[in-house]
């Protein structure tokens, strides 16, 4: 400590502005600093700042009062947004009957839905389940915004009271519409801090997440504060997404990536601090205002400035005190024997999927009536797509399923691993240098992992998209990194063993080849010492320490490990079509539906990565329905599920946390010849599910009317004998 | 010569002060005893000891070393391994692989040469877990799930042992086979092992530790045999007028 100020918070903040400082030199406008116009960039600055400190003030309060980090937050904005839009623009009600409506009524009753039905429950999920379900809702909601107001048509929510309204400034105008945003947002903040710490029902809300059962025999009503809590951050969520549409435009992505900006301020309070989280959303919003106003990042780093917030999430992290190590969750599930596939049936199972890739792309197998064999280029691709996607996932496996460690960022690994890959093998297409890329990936996986893995795994999450983020923002958009090129193939076709994979059918059964070795890779990790060790810090990295496991260590190596399989996978994903759209390609939105649809089948199952072939061949599917006519409802069914499919699943986490191809296996396994253990673990557990008898009874709770009957007639006594009130009755 | 040390510690959690000035001091080939009413910090001592949690101050000293600053698995790799109050095993993993990774740990310095596997099956055996090897800890009964925690503590070849109420969630039977298995571990000349044990079972306290250390709103209160300590009366007085000793004491005299 110097001066009483932690040696990381120093380190973080002489970084940061070291950092700072280098690129103002380098990309200075050059444009004259008057009081004029720096007061008006400030003002803007501290505009944007009071929107996004909105939005963090929800996080925070749902944070604090639930326990639980809501990534659907902005999502909750963009759909308030479009219905703010749909009832004041569309249907011309008037703005305040419309913000009434959205805010006080839809907002509220969404949040105390959604704690009702989901939320409640997750209170002593993992944090993978957690997180993964918020998401999912992000998703789903998002997708429900896309289908009910489509893309097609231009919408402006307009400012409250006009642009044109305002205070004069001199040079330019207040405008009330952010006056009005300004003070609300700093009477948001300063209101919810007073009902958290000064009211009682916000002391009832703290306390409640630190121990519901406690708060609850001191007359807290959890249920009762758990839907308060959501019912404001999604008040909070709306107001802010209807406050901010006016200023970015109504589109669904730029609007919900509002939320990392809310996530780098929250994190800027260490989640929980209200006065910190705004004054971080504050200082993301001048340093915005101010980088667009004086910096000029040229063409070839376009997208630079936004990734203003994701960079200070990571100094925020790195200034972040070691976290105690986390205590497990305890859950009690019925008796089990624990088994993992083992060597002989692992290799079974891949050969199985690489013979019916061959009869698959063969045409030798026959789907329904139409015939695989005469499949064009463009169902080809959307089965390599499919493979180069399930690739990815498997990357997913030892990370989330095994050490519990969550990340969003598979894609930009992937592409990290693409860049390499274009930069080493360059026009020749030589396969053997994607080992080399396998090689080069681990060591970025554990530099996004370093800064963080000392803290709680919900910080590993938001750096990991922060990480996601900046990449796609200002790495992969870099002329010099994925050049952009009109015709022909950007990444050549891959040659191995003198063969060149040119064609379509030869690729993907490379590919299911690679995945099959990938399988089988972790099949043997996960029955070695290594995974033991992972899924143990999983457990409780409490008891992993104190049993020598270096936890950080642990948690760094399987990043690198997880970091290195998606590099591999990203060769395959960019050399699918050849090009790759280096904005688009990478971006965090699909890297968010990969991990839900690999989590939702079950993350800690290498085979779960195959679910992820689903989505591109349905798609393929789709198409090729559609060409054929006549089979609308199929095809309208198909896009359902590519479209809400993930994110339903992984809803489906909240009540069946180990996956789908957990209980298919559970449901498969007893049929196989060489697995007595399995028929007798279904034996006995429907042993255990036989009706109650009557001594258990009344000793876990009270007996209900209808099992004194029971026992009375068991007993024989007659019903003279028992009082006409019943039981319960106070006795005179 | 005491193996480990805990020397004034304090560790205050905002305005809570858990430890007061509290020193412990644990020997080899002893069991040594930690009581103290709830709340009493008994757990926060260990988790200081461990390494889980930074004392606000004092210090920690293992074999005449200080480890106040060293991180928890350095510790554990020094030899101190524990067991929780609240449940910590590796629910998802086997009872045996819970074993396994505190093994391969400690394989390299501590187990050199015998097979992992080897070892595993033999701490099982230590505590009478042998037939549910194979089944995931967190589908097993809390007090076998404690017996797990005491087998991949052993399997760290620990010098000191430190265990948090072992008893709870065990029948009679099960707890004085406990008693006996923690008794032959010290005596055994080789192992050199130090035991501290937290435990609310009075009985089995003062029929296991040769010296009690009792622990009184986060201040150690008394320091002696088990006949000391009852007899004492700050103690008596912690505990609700000694009622819970005098019954105790029946017990042990026999």
């Amino acid at each position: 400590m110097i001066f009483g100020v932690r040696r990381s918070v120093a380190l973080a903040t002489s970084l940061g502005t070291l950092a700072a400082v280098i690129i103002a030199v380098f990309t200075w406008k050059g444009a004259p600093v008057t009081s004029e116009t720096f007061l008006v960039t400030t003002y803007i600055g501290l505009f944007l700042g009071a929107l996004w400190a909105m939005y963090a003030t929800g996080l925070v309060v749902v944070y604090t009062t639930t326990g639980v980090f809501n990534f659907a937050q902005g999502a909750i904005g963009v759909f308030a947004a479009f219905f703010y839009w749909e009832l004041h623009v569309n249907r011309g009600w008037h703005s305040l009957l419309a913000l009434f409506v959205v805010v006080g009524l839809f907002a509220p009753a969404l949040g105390v839905v959604l704690d009702i039905v989901i939320m409640r429950r997750l209170r002593t999920a993992s944090l993978v389940v957690q997180l993964m379900v918020t998401v999912a809702i992000m998703v789903l909601l998002l997708s429900v915004v896309g289908d009910i107001w489509e893309a097609d048509t231009p919408r402006r929510v307009p400012y409250l009271f006009g642009i044109n309204n305002g205070i004069d400034l001199g040079p330019s105008q207040l405008p009330w519409h952010r006056l009005i945003v300004f003070v609300v947002a700093i009477a948001i903040a300063v209101s919810m801090r007073f009902l958290l710490r000064r009211t009682r029902i916000g002391t009832a809300m703290r306390a409640v997440v630190d121990n519901r059962e406690l708060a609850a025999l001191n007359g807290a009503r959890p249920n009762v504060v758990s839907s308060t809590s959501w019912a404001l951050g999604s008040m909070l969520g709306a107001l802010g997404g209807i406050l901010i549409a006016p200023e970015l435009g109504l589109d669904p992505a730029t609007l919900n990536n509002v939320v990392i900006i809310a996530f780098a301020a929250a994190a800027f309070g260490a989640l929980k601090n209200l006065p910190m989280a705004v004054i971080g959303a504050m200082l993301i919003g001048l340093l915005r205002a101010h980088t667009g106003a004086w910096l000029d990042f040229g063409p070839d780093f376009r997208f630079a400035h936004l990734s203003i917030a994701p960079l200070l999430l990571l100094f925020v992290v790195i200034a972040l005190p070691q976290a105690r190590l986390e205590v497990g969750r305890l859950a009690h599930h019925l008796r089990r024997h624990e088994r993992y596939t083992n060597w002989w049936e692992g290799l079974f199972g891949c050969g199985v999927v690489i013979l019916l890739a061959v009869m698959f792309s063969g045409g030798w197998l026959d789907f329904g009536g139409w015939d695989p064999g005469s499949w064009g280029s463009r169902e080809l691709n959307s089965a390599n797509e499919a493979m180069a996607l399930a690739l990815i996932g498997l990357s997913l496996v030892p990370l989330i399923g095994w050490a519990g460690q969550i990340n969003f960022a598979p894609l930009a690994f992937a592409g990290f691993g693409a860049f390499v890959y274009l930069k080493l093998a360059g026009d020749s297409g030589n396969g053997y240098w994607i080992l080399v890329v396998g090689l080069l990936c681990a060591p970025l996986g554990a530099l996004v992992a370093l800064p963080a893995a000392r803290l709680r795994g919900l910080y590993l999450a938001l750096m990991t998209m922060a990480f996601a983020q900046a990449m796609s923002l200002i790495f992969f958009p870099h002329p010099w990194v994925m050049p952009i090129i009109g015709t022909g193939r950007q990444f050549p076709h891959i040659e191995l063993f003198g063969v060149t994979f040119d064609d379509r059918r030869g690729f993907f059964l490379m590919m299911v080849s690679v995945f099959a070795i990938f399988v089988y890779a972790l099949v043997l990790l996960r029955r070695s010492r290594y995974g033991r060790r992972w899924m143990a810090i999983n457990d409780s990295q409490a008891a992993a320490a104190t049993l020598g496991v270096p936890v950080v260590w642990t948690k760094v190596v399987v990043y690198a490990v997880s970091a290195s399989m998606a590099g591999i996978a990203g060769v395959f994903w960019a050399t699918v079509s050849g090009n790759v759209d280096s904005v688009q390609g990478f971006d965090l939105l699909i890297g968010f539906n990969i991990v839900l649809l690999v989590a939702a089948a079950g993350v800690s199952i290498p085979m779960a990565g195959i679910f992820l072939i689903f989505i591109p061949l349905f798609k393929g599917f789709g198409l090729r329905l559609e060409d054929a006519g006549n089979v609308d409802y199929l095809v309208t069914l198909l896009d359902i599920m590519t479209t809400y499919g993930p994110g339903l699943m992984v809803l489906g986490m909240v009540f069946n946390p180990r996956g789908a191809i957990f209980e298919m296996g559970r449901g498969f396994s007893p049929i196989l010849p060489w697995r007595s253990d399995a028929r007798a673990e279904i034996a006995a557990e429907n042993a255990q599910k036989r009706e109650p008898e009557i001594g258990e009874l009344g000793l876990e709770r009270p007996f209900t009317p209808e099992e004194v009957i029971a026992i009375d007639r068991r007993l024989e006594i007659l019903d003279d004998v028992v009082p006409k009130e019943g039981y319960g009755a106070p006795r005179s | 010569m005491a193996l480990l040390e805990a020397e004034h510690v304090v560790m205050r959690f905002g305005g809570v002060v858990a430890l007061d000035n509290a020193s412990v001091d644990v020997a080899p080939g002893l069991v040594t005893g930690l009581i103290g009413p709830n709340g009493a910090g008994k757990t926060t001592l260990f988790n200081v000891v461990t390494g889980l949690l930074p004392p606000t101050s004092g210090t920690v000293k293992f074999d005449g070393k200080d480890i106040t600053r060293a991180s928890v698995s350095k510790r554990s790799q020094m030899g101190i391994a524990r067991t929780f109050q609240k449940l910590e095993a590796f629910n998802t993993l086997s009872a045996f692989d819970n074993v396994r990774v505190a093994v391969e740990m400690n394989h390299r310095t501590k187990w050199k040469h015998r097979k992992v596997n080897d070892v595993a099956h033999e701490m099982l055996g230590k505590v009478g877990l042998d037939e549910v090897a194979d089944v995931t800890v967190g589908t097993l009964p809390t007090g076998s799930a404690r017996l797990v925690e005491l087998a991949r503590a052993l399997a760290c070849r620990p010098r000191v042992l430190l265990l948090d109420e072992p008893s709870s969630g065990l029948n009679e039977e099960e707890t004085s086979s406990i008693g006996q298995l923690l008794l032959e571990l010290v005596a055994d000349k080789d192992n050199d092992l130090a035991v501290l044990l937290v435990e609310h079972d009075m009985s089995f306290v003062m029929g296991v530790c040769a010296r009690i250390h009792v622990l009184d709103f986060g201040k150690i209160i008394a320091v002696g045999t088990s006949m000391e300590v009852q007899a004492n009366p700050a103690v008596q007085a912690a505990y609700l007028g000694g009622d819970e000793f005098r019954g105790a004491y029946a017990g042990v005299d026999e």
